[in-house]
């Protein structure tokens, strides 16, 4: 079954008097339970196509369904409903909410899904037991290191069983040991869950741990190699 | 949302207590001001009632505009059986005519008043507003108490005698030597100037209106003065006037009402300061966290709740300013009615207006409740701004946003 299907995608950027291709007539289908890494150099597209696939973007021009939904047929808050029961999301910069703990960051999307205090408080603290970080439950984002929230960040991507998890330079603001054990950690979920992964990367560890590797560049995918 | 929100107001906890402090300065130099406008408006309006007009006169029809002695209050039997089936019993019957006053060289035109003294007392602070000798008592009999400037013109002083002329029920000269018992300093004109008062059976037989008044003066709680008017109204019917102090007296209600509506263009000008204080500090904030929301967003979270999370944060330091300056407004009100606030020295020329020298602030219920609900109020409206600008953020355009 197809998690992702983007057919003949197209998005162009204004800069200054410039018109710049960010993606240029993208094909790409996905199964479900795949971990596909989405390779290039910085301006190759990937964390355009990224935005795409996490209806944080419209293209121009295509045709793109994820889970079955045509996204582009979604409003704004159609596409935030779908986000919040659709896909999870790990940042570069793990993006946690600053005033919240741990747990509670965790708990975050379970709470706007609607789900008992309770409830969600106990499914944090089992995801956060899944990704190591049983006992950092009660810290603030500042009060753990980079390698850390990023766990957390994966805890709150996968807690809400997502269909699909999408990832952007999860590994870039980590030290080589740490990413290593995060695209573990990601790559054991994937294959224990049958979440979807994508991420977008040049990280070569990260590109050597892919069951499918897209490649990109100006725009465009130039190689996809099955492994 | 509220914890989240709350958490987002003590991230930066000095900035919010700042702003939180400046409503509750804002609400709480609000409320003492209503306090001393109210205190002062109150003292008046109290004061006039209580010295010498009443909540409520009852009169022939027409009688207070066009007063003559020929027109009597009808019935005063069915009037005083009336008043005591509601429940009325600080009521006094009052006859009233004009006179000519004689000193020995001087004479005055003045207002003649009959009270009957025991029942008078329990009705107004006449009695004590005497200055100089005592108030009539009810074995006087040709007797009269003057207000000080009257009394001055006249060049008499207590023990001395006067004249007063009038014109009796059927139109003959009618004319009485009575002697002075005690002089009024009031410090309102229209008591110290103008006005004898006289026993009512002593003034009864002079005019020939024996068992004759021209109206009832009485005293009733605020809280009753409307539904006592109308139910008195209804219950007399058209013969009757039923009055209440600010029909006989409608300048002073005005000048309360124009006094008020300048506190309220006042409050509005104050709101629109805590409104920005507030708006300065949500927008902040806001623009602060743009990242943030832009990663609240992709994670699901739906525009409106990021807006209301933005609109409770608001709230949040309103309604701590709130409770700060309200208890602290409070607190000031009520040491002030204690302790008073002593302008005599600045008030010598208005205590005519029945404005205590000593202003005891006090606030009325709807004062606080109509200050405290702006207050909250302009909170709301200043988040809606900042919320709208949250509600509008693009997701990929707040993530990247630095």
């Amino acid at each position: 079954m197809a998690m992702i299907e983007a057919e003949h995608l197209r998005k162009h950027y204004r800069s200054g008097d410039a018109r710049v291709m960010a993606l240029d007539d993208v094909c790409l289908t996905i199964e479900a339970g795949a971990f596909v890494v989405l390779a290039g150099r910085s301006g190759s597209g990937k964390t355009t196509l990224l935005n795409m696939l996490g209806a944080l973007d419209r293209p121009d021009a295509g045709a793109l369904r994820i889970a079955g939904h045509d996204l582009l047929a979604m409003n704004a808050d159609e596409r935030a409903a779908f986000r919040l029961h659709h896909l999870g999301f790990v940042f570069q910069a793990y993006n946690l909410i600053r005033v919240l703990s741990a747990r509670e960051n965790v708990a975050y999307v379970l709470q706007l899904r609607g789900m008992g205090r309770r409830e969600r408080l106990s499914l944090a603290d089992h995801w956060l037991a899944e990704v190591g970080l049983a006992e950092f439950a009660d810290r603030r984002p500042d009060q753990m290191s980079g390698g850390q929230q990023q766990r957390v960040a994966v805890a709150r991507a996968l807690a809400a069983k997502p269909d699909l998890v999408l990832a952007d330079e999860p590994t870039a603001n980590l030290d080589s040991h740490t990413g290593a054990e995060l695209i573990d950690l990601m790559r054991h979920l994937n294959e224990r869950e049958g979440t979807t992964f994508v991420i977008a990367s040049h990280d070569p560890a990260v590109i050597a741990s892919a069951r499918m590797l897209v490649t990109m560049q100006d725009g465009r995918i130039v190689s996809l190699e099955e492994r | 949302m509220l914890a989240l929100a709350w958490r987002n107001v003590l991230r930066h906890a000095r900035r919010s207590a700042l702003t939180m402090l400046a409503v509750a300065l804002g609400l709480c130099a609000l409320i003492f001001l209503w306090g001393f406008n109210d205190g002062v408006h109150n003292a008046m309006m109290r004061n006039l009632q209580e010295v010498i007009v009443g909540s409520l006169q009852i009169h022939r029809q027409g009688f207070f505009h066009h007063p003559r002695l020929s027109d009597e209050l009808p019935n005063p039997a069915r009037v005083h059986a009336l008043l005591r089936q509601r429940g009325l019993d600080r009521y006094a019957d009052r006859l009233r005519t004009f006179a000519l006053a004689a000193g020995a060289d001087v004479s005055e035109g003045l207002v003649l008043l009959g009270v009957h003294p025991a029942l008078e007392m329990r009705v107004t602070r006449l009695a004590q507003k005497v200055a100089k000798g005592r108030f009539l008592r009810d074995n006087d009999e040709a007797a009269c108490v003057l207000g000080r400037t009257t009394a001055r013109n006249l060049g008499v002083s207590v023990g001395d005698s006067l004249v007063l002329l009038s014109e009796d029920r059927y139109g003959a000269l009618a004319a009485e030597r009575v002697r002075l018992v005690g002089i009024i300093d009031s410090g309102e004109m229209g008591i110290d100037r103008g006005l004898a008062i006289v026993p009512l059976g002593f003034l009864q037989r002079m005019l020939a209106m024996s068992g004759r008044i021209s109206g009832v003066v009485l005293q009733l709680p605020r809280a009753r003065l409307e539904q006592e008017t109308m139910a008195l109204r209804t219950a007399l019917g058209d013969g009757y006037e039923v009055l209440r102090w600010y029909d006989m007296y409608p300048m002073m209600k005005q000048w309360v009402e124009l006094e008020d509506g300048f506190y309220y263009i006042f409050l509005s000008i104050v709101l629109l300061i805590v409104a920005a204080g507030i708006m300065n500090t949500v927008l902040m904030s806001m623009l602060e966290r743009i990242h943030e929301f832009g990663v609240m967003l992709a994670l699901g979270c739906r525009p409106w709740r990021l807006a209301g999370m933005v609109v409770i944060e608001a709230m949040i330091l309103g309604f701590a300013g709130v409770l700060l300056g309200a208890c602290a407004g409070l607190l000031l009100v009520s040491y002030f009615h204690d302790a008073g606030i002593d302008l005599s020295h600045q008030m010598t020329t208005i205590t005519r207006f029945y404005i205590e020298p000593v202003v005891r602030t006090e606030i009325n219920t709807e004062h606080l409740v109509d200050t405290v609900c702006s207050v909250l109020l302009a909170a709301v409206l200043a988040s809606v701004w900042p919320a709208l600008r949250a509600m509008r953020l693009e997701p990929v355009e707040a993530i990247h946003h630095v």
